[in-house]
């Protein structure tokens, strides 16, 4: 067992960047739209990245929405060849950030040396959008983002979509509204429009360098950008969404075609569904839906992508619960994701222990904003799952001591919007537990409140 | 001067921007009729429908209060507010927030068009809502604020606040959007001649009776 552990070891660093990417800032409003439909980013968002119901609206309708002049082409029988903003919707993002952990991080290359706490990024990330029409029902969200922690330029969320909209019935064949959209995109859920599944949800936006938890589920960011799915989707009466998708590996980077060197890649084509219901009155709207995937993948790192695969079957279910009134603006999201795990090329790898493992992921969140000018989050979050002491193996910091991905704790917010496209935030995450244990939870002696991070931000869109 | 005599001036005064107005909106639509549009210019028009109704609802009967019913409106009403958030005179809060982008690239027949078609729709049903308040409301409404020197509300939006050529339908409005433009008005952030002297001296609580009593119509 000992000698798996450096292999085990290799998957928690992978498991760890993963958690880190997936407390890492994440999702973004941009000013792109504003330029395109001439409405202030307040039309289509309660406080950034969160939609109201006309940005739902918008983003369904494929981004198209336009109040720019456009240059326009027609072929000989009128079909219009040609629809493009004179002006192209391009904006940047700009995140600057600090993080302190309680407790300082041990040195990555000097043995009992603590590395500098109170760690500036500056950017954190920083990242150019391409956002709105391409053509008559054809749009797109594509993201180019600088990661300041790696270094490195890079493709980040991107959401390109075909939308048709029918009306229908009733005397002036207007009583039912129905849109048909394709969606083509690198992250499952980057496509959805409500803010209590994982690509736009809460915390939107979190330290990329402190310490996160070894287990995450793979709907909750594990594929971001590792794969590419096309789906069609249906939108009917502002009540009903229903959604099917096929995702396959398309891993960005690395060597090409994808070999063994890779990690982590998708196996075939993983459907992915979504059906949601959401109601609206007055100033309230409430959603309810159900979304999940089922992935097949060849765990990589070093061993060969054909043979057996491991299988991870995510079923989740969220609400959304939206006020928007002309001062007092709240929000509650909640999402549970339960996946089942079958882990027959991992264990035939030796990268876990079990042929069989499940995670549980409960997040649970409110905010509160005043005139989208100052505001507060608090929410919950909690892992759980089986133990298994090779995929959360014992290490220091990022390891677990006895083999359990449970971790759990809490996030408190202070929001303030001194222009809608700007916010200053002040985060702290709180850790109850850290993969499987309050203290001593690395068997190096470090205790999950050690974790326990302030993270400051400046974040500016334009 | 009695109240009565000054009511009856604002009453002239209001007809006389009535008929002007009028006669802007009817020259502006005189060579635009839907009736003389395009298969072309129908379709554009038929998505722009499309478009107005994901804030202002499906046949122009919205849920949020935020944004008002258009179902059942004055067609030359929503074709004057239409060019002023086109051309940017009509600057409230929301006005600029939503529609100076939404009305930016709307042509003259379109403006025709969207008007005719909401002013055709079957309005927004009333709710109802505090006894005590709507009385106070109607009162105001029927016979205004003599007091204040404010005019009764029917004199120009009608017996039954359903509209009149370039005064608004305020029947079955959205409560919270009806006080939202008193208020605006008031301040002078939306501009309203008209509007202007008849409730400079409304008080809040008279505004949030006759939203309501509005309402509930």
């Amino acid at each position: 067992m000992i000698g798996m552990r450096p292999i085990g070891l290799q998957q928690g660093i992978l498991r760890l960047a993963i958690g880190l990417c997936l407390l890492s800032a994440k999702s973004w409003a941009v000013p792109s739209f504003a330029r395109q439909t001439g409405m202030t980013c307040a039309a289509c968002h309660t406080v950034f990245p969160e939609l109201t119901p006309f940005g739902r609206e918008f983003k369904l309708n494929g981004y198209v929405l336009d109040n720019i002049k456009q240059i326009t082409g027609i072929d000989i029988d009128s079909h219009q060849t040609l629809a493009l903003n004179s002006i192209p919707p391009i904006s940047m993002m700009v995140q600057i950030s600090y993080t302190h952990t309680s407790t300082a991080l041990p040195d990555s290359a000097l043995p009992s040396a603590l590395a500098k706490d109170g760690d500036v990024l500056f950017p954190q990330q920083a990242s150019f959008f391409y956002a709105g029409k391409i053509a008559n029902e054809l749009g797109a969200f594509i993201q180019l983002t600088y990661d300041g922690v790696a270094d490195h330029f890079g493709i980040d969320n991107t959401d390109i979509r075909y939308a048709h909209h029918l009306s229908f019935g009733g005397m002036d064949g207007n009583s039912h509204s129905m849109i048909l959209g394709v969606t083509l995109n690198n992250n499952p859920t980057v496509q959805d429009v409500w803010n209590s599944t994982p690509a736009w949800g809460f915390p939107f936006a979190g330290s990329s360098v402190a310490p996160g938890p070894i287990a995450g589920t793979q709907i909750d960011g594990a594929l971001a950008q590792s794969v590419a799915g096309l789906g069609v989707y249906v939108w009917v009466d502002d009540h009903w969404y229903a959604e099917v998708s096929g995702y396959s590996a398309a891993v960005v980077g690395g060597a090409h075609p994808l070999d063994g060197t890779q990690s982590h890649v998708a196996h075939g084509l993983a459907p992915y569904w979504r059906l949601t219901y959401e109601q609206r009155w007055d100033r309230n709207s409430l959603s309810v839906g159900t979304y999940g995937i089922n992935i097949k993948t060849h765990p990589g790192n070093g061993t060969a992508l054909q043979g057996p695969t491991d299988q991870y079957k995510d079923v989740a279910g969220d609400i959304q619960y939206q006020f928007i009134g002309e001062d007092h603006l709240v929000t509650v999201l909640a999402t549970y994701i339960h996946e089942n795990q079958t882990l027959n090329a991992s264990l035939f790898d030796q990268f876990a222990a079990n042929a069989t493992n499940t995670l549980r992921t409960m997040k649970l969140s409110g905010e509160y904003s005043y005139q989208r000018r100052i505001g507060g989050s608090l929410g919950y979050f909690s892992t759980t799952g089986s133990n298994d002491t090779i995929l959360y193996a014992i290490a220091p910091v990022v390891g677990s001591a006895n083999g359990s991905p449970d971790s759990s704790g809490y996030i408190a917010e202070l929001n303030y919007l001194p222009w809608l496209n700007t916010k200053l935030q002040l985060q702290y995450v709180g850790y109850d537990k850290f993969n499987g244990l309050r203290t001593n939870y690395d068997g190096s002696g470090r205790n999950a409140s050690n974790n326990n991070t302030l993270f400051g931000l400046v974040w500016v869109n334009f | 001067m009695t109240t009565i005599v000054k009511a009856a001036m604002i009453r002239n005064a209001a007809a006389a921007v009535s008929a002007a107005l009028l006669t802007v909106g009817i020259a502006q639509a005189a060579d635009v009729s839907p009736a003389v549009m395009t298969a072309a210019q129908k379709a554009a028009l038929q998505k722009t429908i499309e478009t107005c109704s994901a804030c202002h609802g499906i046949s122009g009967r919205s849920v949020a209060p935020t944004f008002p019913n258009l179902a059942a409106q004055s067609a030359p009403y929503i074709e004057l507010q239409l060019h002023a958030f086109k051309d940017q005179t009509r600057a409230d809060p929301d006005a600029q927030a939503y529609m100076w982008g939404m009305a930016s690239q709307l042509d003259d027949a379109s403006i025709t068009g969207l008007a005719a078609y909401f002013s055709k729709q079957s309005a927004a049903e009333g709710k109802s809502g505090n006894a005590t308040l709507i009385a106070q409301g109607k009162q105001i409404f029927v016979e205004g604020v003599p007091g204040r020197q404010v005019p009764a509300c029917a004199s120009c939006h009608g017996a039954q606040a359903q509209g009149n050529g370039p005064f608004p339908r305020l029947a079955g409005q959205h409560a919270p959007y009806l006080l939202k433009q008193l208020l605006v008005i008031q301040s002078v952030l939306r501009t309203a001649p008209v509007m202007h002297g008849v409730i400079k001296d409304l008080t809040r609580d008279q505004m949030q009776a006759v939203v309501a009593y509005l309402e509930s119509v």
